[in-house]
């Protein structure tokens, strides 16, 4: 039985997709009697079939090789493109991971979305992402990897766009779409060179063509780093991260959505490319100085943040910075756990602050406080999923992180700093974002606030259970690097640098500490609360730069290129203007014109028989 | 060497006339200057006709006929002045600048 569904495993985009088309007619637009609820039921069944179906084909695929399926798509002279379907035990993980999670965020959204006429607009586009995603897992080519890509990068504009009449939602799509979309365009370049060199675009032939290519150190490097570019936009890397940033501004679920699943189908083109990078060992840098320059910039953001969805965006990107140094150390293992890991606590921890923001109406920490007593659920689930996030055993990331560090003890110790530093900083904004919420004396914003409905709950504790699991799961699996040869010293650094930094958060914002907390050097204080003024630095270099060159270019169209064919017609019409003043009304000058014409001809045409003659004279 | 004199003279005579054609202001002069042109012409028909066709001296009938077309051509050309000259009251050139661009 597994079998049959093992062979049919393409069907799960597929569900989803569908599941997205058919939320569409419940737009406000089409069915006007029904309301928009059962675009959302609609979506949820397809989600759950996709869901029970990737699941149910998990088990034929443990401990079989993996397994290919062809799909001819367009075949012209010279250029066959085959979509190449990869059926193997991390590709169908991954799809249960992805639908797993768009279930529980859809159910979410039952909740959350409850007071909301746009139904058919949001799950037809988390159909899409759902879908997309799904494809994206399942895809064994870079060409058709960087199509689902761009399809869901579209599916961000829209999606971050949901609610367009807010002015900051429509420019937050605007920076989603144009961010992602300039790494994309980076990544296509990549892409086409990757042909020419590699002449496949099957990610299984450029492992085996990497092992043993031969090729100009330079050019493989160019294409390496805009093949890393695309996955830098994707993923919120410096300096392409501000779009995650200002995509908070779309709903929370599919926020969830977005910091657990979308930003990882970057690092997941990424992991699948690592024996393309490990060609170049200068884009194998340049992704750690990547990864590490955002690991370090956005946990010190993060604790900056007054915003509750912006305190957590940040920690995205630092993760994914985490997964770039992962794989520009050649660590596909630990990133792909990292991924999973991430994605189910991340997943938590939006679930439970967007709880909060339902009934809280505020985002800003400042005007929260006190809710542990009475919400004591979102709190036990954002602390899980503080804890499933930073190294803290035994949940799930401690054993990533620690695959990671050990990997990089031997040969890059200052990496292993960063991540022990990183962890410090990620404790310490998550616990003082539980602090400003959870702990101290209710505010005003949240003096009456009762935990979230059942919609809300639910998947909520389910995704607990599932944080809780995830050791024992892997454990089963056997997927846990093995404790007895992991680094003991390396261990207890994550150990006590989480403690250190979840201890020393916890004194400031859970002790009686007088808040706002002040810096003592408040320029630094404001350079990360305004996210090292990224928005800026983008006004003055690339927007200037560009909006610059537009305006030259304008000029160059109006003024030169339409200014010389205008000045065609101007001439002619200037010509005849003047011209006609030849035409006098005086008869005489007729007949002078007359006259001086003859006698012009008549010089021209006797000119052989005495030009000669009367040059001779003259000079 | 005869006939380059009369063809000297034509030709003066000739240059004379155009001047008078486009730098009269009066109307009448300008005709006038016309017959000038027609004269210097015969005087060139009738030293061709004599120098170089002396027998069939057709040059000589072309001159009686340019004599006589000149003649109708004068008449309808007074005939126009005199008509401008009824409607405008006036045949000074200049002030016939009325069909201009």
């Amino acid at each position: 039985m597994f079998q049959s569904f093992l062979d049919n495993v393409w069907l799960v985009p597929v569900y989803a997709l569908l599941g997205g088309i058919l939320a569409l007619p419940w737009s406000p637009g089409i069915i006007r009697r029904t309301g928009p609820r059962p675009a959302g039921y609609v979506n949820l069944i397809m989600t759950s079939l996709a869901f029970l179906h990737s699941t149910l084909a998990f088990p034929g695929t443990w401990n079989h090789p993996a397994k290919e399926v062809l799909i001819p798509w367009l075949s012209t002279a010279g250029l066959n493109l085959t979509i190449n379907l990869e059926i193997s035990s991390i590709s169908v993980g991954a799809l249960i991971v992805i639908t797993g999670i768009n279930l529980l965020a859809q159910i979410y959204a039952v909740g959350y979305m409850e007071m909301d006429w746009g139904w058919g607009r949001f799950y037809s586009l988390l159909g899409l992402f759902e879908a997309g995603l799904c494809a994206l897992a399942l895809c064994n080519n870079l060409f058709f990897s960087y199509v689902v890509l761009e399809v869901l990068t579209l599916g961000t504009y829209l999606l971050v766009g949901l609610w367009f009449s807010q002015p900051l939602v429509v420019t937050g799509a605007r920076d989603a779409f144009l961010t992602k979309r300039v790494g994309d365009l980076f990544l296509l370049m990549g892409v086409l060179g990757l042909w020419t060199l590699a002449g496949t675009w099957d990610y299984k032939d450029l492992a085996i063509w990497a092992q043993t290519a031969k090729v100009d150190p330079t050019v493989i490097t160019l294409v390496c780093l805009a093949l890393i570019a695309g996955p830098m936009g994707k993923c919120a890397q410096f300096p392409l991260h501000l779009w995650l940033d200002e995509a908070m501004e779309g709903p929370v679920p599919s926020t969830i959505l977005r910091n657990s699943v979308v930003v990882a189908s970057g690092a997941w083109v990424l992991i699948k490319l690592q024996p393309v990078f490990s060609l170049s060992p200068i884009a194998s840098s340049a992704m750690v100085g990547i990864g590490a320059v955002t690991a370090i910039g956005g946990s010190l953001i993060a604790i900056a943040q007054i915003d509750i969805k912006r305190c957590l965006s940040y920690s995205v990107s630092v993760y994914m910075g985490l997964i770039f140094i992962a794989v520009g150390t050649q660590q596909d293992e630990a990133a792909l756990l990292l991924v999973l890991t991430h994605a189910l606590a991340s997943a938590l921890l939006v679930m439970s602050t967007g709880g909060i923001v339902w009934n809280s109406v505020t985002q800003d920490v400042r005007q929260m406080g006190g809710l542990w007593s009475r919400r004591p659920m979102s709190g036990l689930a954002f602390i899980v999923g503080t804890l499933g996030l930073i190294g803290f055993p035994p949940l799930g990331s401690f054993w990533a992180l620690m695959e990671l560090a050990d990997g990089l003890w031997g040969k890059h110790p200052w990496l292993v700093g960063i991540i022990i530093a990183v962890n410090a900083l990620t404790a310490f904004s998550l616990t003082r974002e539980f602090g400003l919420i959870f702990g101290g004396r209710p505010k005003q914003m949240t003096e009456r606030s009762p935990e979230a409905i059942w919609l809300m709950v639910l998947p909520m504790m389910i995704l607990f259970g599932f944080v809780l699991h995830l050791p024992l799961i892997l454990q089963s699996l056997s997927l846990l690097p093995n404790w007895a040869t992991l680094n003991k010293d390396v261990a207890l650094l994550l150990i006590w640098s989480s403690i250190f930094g979840c201890g020393t958060s916890a004194v400031i914002y859970l002790g009686n500490i007088p808040k706002p907390i002040r810096l003592p050097w408040q320029g630094l204080q404001n350079l990360l609360a305004y996210d090292f003024y990224t928005p800026k630095l983008y006004k003055i270099t690339i927007i200037f730069g560009v909006a610059q060159l537009a305006k030259l270019a304008d000029m160059v169209d109006r003024f030169v290129v339409d200014g010389i064919v205008n000045f065609v017609g101007l001439f002619s019409l200037l010509g005849g203007e003047g011209l006609k003043y030849s035409t006098n009304g005086q008869t005489q000058f007729y007949a002078l014109t007359l006259l001086v014409t003859v006698s012009l001809l008549g010089v021209w045409v006797t000119w052989p028989f005495w030009g000669v003659q009367f040059l001779d004279l003259v000079f | 060497m005869q006939l380059q004199y009369f063809l000297l003279l034509a030709a003066a005579l000739f240059c004379i006339g155009i001047y008078g054609l486009i730098t009269s202001r009066n109307a009448v002069r300008v005709l006038m200057s016309i017959e000038l042109l027609l004269n210097a012409v015969n005087i060139n028909l009738m030293a061709f006709s004599n120098f170089l066709d002396s027998t069939l001296i057709k040059g000589q009938v072309f001159t009686v006929f340019v004599i006589t077309v000149a003649a109708a051509e004068a008449a309808v050309g007074l005939a126009i002045v005199l008509t401008i000259y009824r409607n405008r009251d006036t045949v000074d050139m200049e002030q016939f600048n009325l069909l201009k661009w």
